[in-house]
Parts: structure tokens; C-alpha cells; sequence
């Protein structure tokens, strides 16, 4: 039987079932990418608000997350994109080389600091300076907890291409953090906060 | 340790004439090595990759990097949605009337659409009206009109550019920039560069459209980014939408917010500006050129 065909009330609580559990993770992702907690809460809602007008297109309730994410994410694009938020063209290949140099050193000595030394915080910094798909595709997987072919529905990509830019979007990660060692307090022994820590997730800690 | 003092040697055991293997078969490994940690490869290719570990200080880390980041990023805190914010979202969707019969066919080109205004009511709104209005538009039409405007989606040259604006905004450069000698030698027609005030080449590169050869030129135009791509003339003038106002000596616009697109002819091609910009607006890059 279709959603549509249902009384209005029984589609209204089927909704709400199927939506209301997600909003905690909806609004998260959508901080992550707005500049306040309210631009936030008006994305999520236009996204309660098509997901609900395009109900019908729902087929398996499964899917209800991934669905949500993927219009989520167009209203996002709407929305969003006009802040500057990643508007600078970033050099990718200084961030990779960046990256070789910590893998590709000749002991373990170096790797293992800088790895016991990756905190969340930073990692979020590093997470808005990354070009947005490679950002998008680790968060679902890391934050969210997507599967492979959950990202490749949300972001109409194929598989393949959720895995490279999995790859690729940590290793940018890392090597952001490594290109900005100094600045963010990495690499120095002793246990001052690095002043950048202060802004870190700047746009959350509105909440 | 004062500072991090990295650098990029070659392991041992390895042969100096092994470099360039080495590195092709790290290359291809390290799209799947995130995929190995989370676990997401078919069997085979993970003992494979196995096998490679084993003999392989640099991979190892770099599984052990994806391990780290991955494990950091879940940590991240849960964000809780206040009751008021709740409220008010069931109060939107109790307030949002479905819209009758044949929605099924039209929701699905509509919240994909790429133009749709914040709120409920400009949503409603939008099912019942042209998807028009939006605050950027307004910003368009305070400008002076200079332009033949048509409706972007209609022009498929234009939706191509528009999804390959996206992908490069995006982040999703088109590898190296190459330098304008390569691109002129890439593409069958001449490229030249704008002199607008303010306006100042960033790079340059060719790309395919639909599979048709283009030039991009990259700009830097008051703290933005703006995009020139050149087509073909036949490639241009294919759309009857373009050819019109182009023969009647008219710049074309169009707008899929929040991008604004102005197009002209050029010598033996086709020149469309793409930025976050009213198209209108874009014309002051071409100040200073002569209608080319
Ligand atoms: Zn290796």
C-alpha cells in the first residue's frame, strides 16, 4: 500500500516515526555547515518539511536516514553555500605532500607522535578547511556512521568514488593538521592550548 | 621533540630503480586503504592488501592514520535538538497541506531542484507558483539589465557548466592548472583572457563538456572566484535559446541561484561567465574588452 493512500493521520505518525529519531544527527550535520544554531534549525526544518511533502517517494522505511541526509544536503546547497566557508581555493597538493612526509618517513618515531597527538577538536578544525566532498564523504562515515553504499546514495556518487574520496578526505585531514602544526600548537612539547583550540568548531559551540 | 621534522625517505630494502613501481602501486593502494580500515573491501582485495602490510612501513601507517582519524572523528559530540525546535518542526509539517494527485511524478524533479526559498510557506507557495523567488533574485533585479535573460535548465551548455562550477567549487580541481600556452594548444579555438577592473587570472585548464572540448579561465574578481568557460562556436550557437539574442547583438544571462551566469560570442567560440554572482554583474569583467 502506498503512503498515500493512507489517512492523513496515519501518514502524520508514520512520519513522525520515521523522521522525529533523526533530527539530533540532522541538525549536527547542518551545524557543521551554517554559521548558527538557527540557520541550522531553518535547514533541518525545510528538510522535515520537503521530506514530508515528498513522503510518497519514501518506498523503503530502511532508508528513511540516507533520504534524509540527501535532502538535507540540497537544501543545504542552497542555503549554505553562499558563506565563505570553503570559497578559497585550497592547495591540495601542499596538504598531500604534507601527508607523504608523515607516512613516508623512515621510522615510526615521528608518525606515532603525531598520531597519539590527532584530537577531535582538530580534527574538526581540519574538517572545514578540506574541499566539501571529500569533507562530507569522511563525516558521514566517520560521524554519522554511514555505510559505503548508504554515502554513495546520499551523495548520488558511485562506490568507488565514496571510497577515494574516504581515502583521499583523511589524508587531507591529517595533512592539514600536519600543514598547520604550528599555528595549532602540534609539535611542540609542552602542554599550552594551542590558541587556535579556543575557535575550534567555532560555529558549534553556539549551541 | 621541538618541532615535527618530517621527511619523505625511501624505505629500506628497497632498490633506488623501484621508486617509480613502488610509487604506482602505493598511488593505486592508497584510494583503497581507507576503505580497507573501515572495513568496507570484498575479502580478496583486503588480503591482498594484507599481504602487502607486511612487507610495508608506509602503508601501515597509513591504515593505522585512517584508524586514528576515523576513531577521533566518532567521538565527536552529539548535538541535541531543543523540544522548542521540535515542536516547531511538527507544527510546520501538521501546518504543511500534501499536495494532491499527480505529486508523486512532480515532487521528485521539485525537491531535487536546485531553487527552492526557505520556509514553509515559500515552499507551499513554490508548488502552486514558478519556482521564482528568492531573495538573490531580488538582488539581480535592483541591477541594471544588460542582458537577455533565458531560463538556465532549458540551456543544456549551461547546466553542464553549472555542474562542472559546482564540482570545481567544490574543491574538486581539475588536477594541475596548466598554463594558457597548453590550454590554447588543447582547445580549436583562441583564448584570451579578460581585462575587467579588478579582475585577475588565477589559472587555467581544459575540460570536456558533455564531451565537448572547453577552455576554463579562472578568475579572482573582488574576493571571488569567477569562471569563464569557451565552447566551440558551434557548440554554442546550438541552442536556439543563445542564438537568438547573440545575433541580435545581446549578452545572455541566466540564474540558477546562487549562480549567475552571462554568456557572449567570442572569436570562433562561446564565452560564459560563472560565478556567485547576478549576471548582470558579471558584465564588469568584460569592461575593457572590446566585444570580441
Ligand atoms: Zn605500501
Amino acid at each position: 500500500m502506498t503512503q498515500s493512500a493512507l489517512p492523513i493521520e496515519e501518514q502524520h505518525a508514520r512520519f513522525q516515526a520515521l523522521v522525529l529519531p533523526h533530527l539530533d544527527r540532522l541538525l549536527r550535520f547542518a551545524q557543521r555547515r551554517t554559521s548558527s544554531v538557527g540557520d541550522a534549525e531553518d535547514a533541518v526544518q525545510d528538510t522535515c518539511i520537503k521530506a514530508w511533502l515528498c513522503f510518497a517517494d519514501l518506498r523503503d522505511a530502511e532508508k528513511a536516514r540516507p533520504w534524509l541526509y540527501r535532502i538535507l544536503r540540497s537544501v543545504l546547497s542552497d542555503v549554505s553555500e553562499k558563506s565563505d566557508r570553503r570559497r578559497q581555493l585550497v592547495d591540495i597538493t601542499r596538504l598531500e605532500q604534507a601527508h607523504e612526509e608523515l607516512i613516508g618517513g623512515d621510522t615510526d618515531v615521528v608518525f606515532s607522535e603525531v598520531a597519539a597527538r590527532l584530537d577531535s577538536e582538530m580534527l574538526a578544525k581540519a574538517l572545514t578547511l578540506i574541499p566539501e566532498d571529500f569533507a562530507t564523504a569522511v563525516e558521514l562515515h566517520d560521524i554519522d556512521g554511514f555505510k559505503y553504499h548508504e554515502i554513495a546514495e546520499i551523495a548520488g556518487i558511485p562506490i568507488g568514488t565514496v571510497m577515494s574520496r574516504i581515502s583521499r578526505g583523511r589524508r587531507l585531514l591529517a595533512g592539514t593538521i600536519i600543514a598547520n602544526r604550528r599555528a595549532w600548537g602540534l609539535g611542540t612539547t609542552d602542554a599550552q592550548k594551542p590558541s587556535a583550540r579556543a575557535r575550534i568548531g567555532g560555529d558549534r559551540s553556539a549551541q | 621533540m621541538s618541532d615535527l621534522h618530517l621527511n619523505f625517505g625511501a624505505q629500506p630494502n628497497e632498490r633506488p630503480g623501484d621508486d617509480d613501481a613502488r610509487e604506482a602501486r602505493h598511488q593505486v593502494l592508497a584510494t583503497l586503504l581507507g576503505a580497507y580500515a573501515d572495513g568496507e573491501l570484498p575479502p580478496e582485495t583486503a588480503s591482498q592488501i594484507d599481504a602487502h602490510l607486511l612487507g610495508c612501513a608506509r602503508c601501515r601507517r597509513e591504515v593505522e592514520l585512517h584508524a586514528v582519524v576515523s576513531a577521533r572523528l566518532s567521538r565527536e559530540p552529539q548535538v541535541l535538538a531543543s523540544s522548542t525546535f521540535r515542536d516547531r518542526v511538527m507544527q510546520e509539517i501538521a501546518e504543511t497541506r500534501l499536495p494532491s494527485a499527480p505529486r508523486a511524478t512532480a515532487s521528485r524533479a521539485w525537491w531535487q531542484s536546485p531553487r527552492i526559498g526557505v520556509g514553509a510557506a515559500l515552499i507551499v507557495l513554490a508548488l502552486t507558483a514558478a519556482l521564482s523567488s528568492t531573495r538573490w533574485r531580488q538582488d539581480a533585479v535592483r541591477a541594471r539589465p544588460v542582458s537577455a535573460r533565458v531560463d538556465a535548465v532549458a540551456v543544456p551548455l549551461f547546466v553542464a557548466i553549472l555542474d562542472d562550477y559546482r564540482r570545481v567549487m567544490a574543491g574538486d580541481l581539475p588536477g594541475r592548472a596548466r598554463d594558457l600556452d597548453a590550454v590554447r594548444a588543447a582547445v580549436p579555438f583562441p583564448v584570451q583572457p579578460l581585462r575587467g577592473a579588478g579582475a585577475s587570472l588565477l589559472a587555467a585548464w581544459s575540460t570536456d563538456l558533455r564531451g565537448e572540448p572547453a577552455a576554463v579561465l579562472a578568475y579572482r574578481w573582488h574576493d571571488r572566484l569567477v569562471l569563464e568557460y569557451l565552447v566551440a562556436e558551434p557548440v554554442f550557437f546550438r541552442h536556439p535559446g543563445l542564438r537568438a539574442p547573440i545575433a541580435a547583438g545581446q549578452l545572455v544571462s541566466a540564474v540558477s541561484s546562487p549562480q549567475g551566469l552571462l554568456a557572449w560570442a567570442a572569436p570562433q567560440s562561446g564565452a560564459i561567465l560563472v560565478g556567485d554572482v547576478a549576471p548582470d554583474e558579471l558584465s564588469a569583467l568584460r569592461v575593457g574588452d572590446a566585444v570580441r
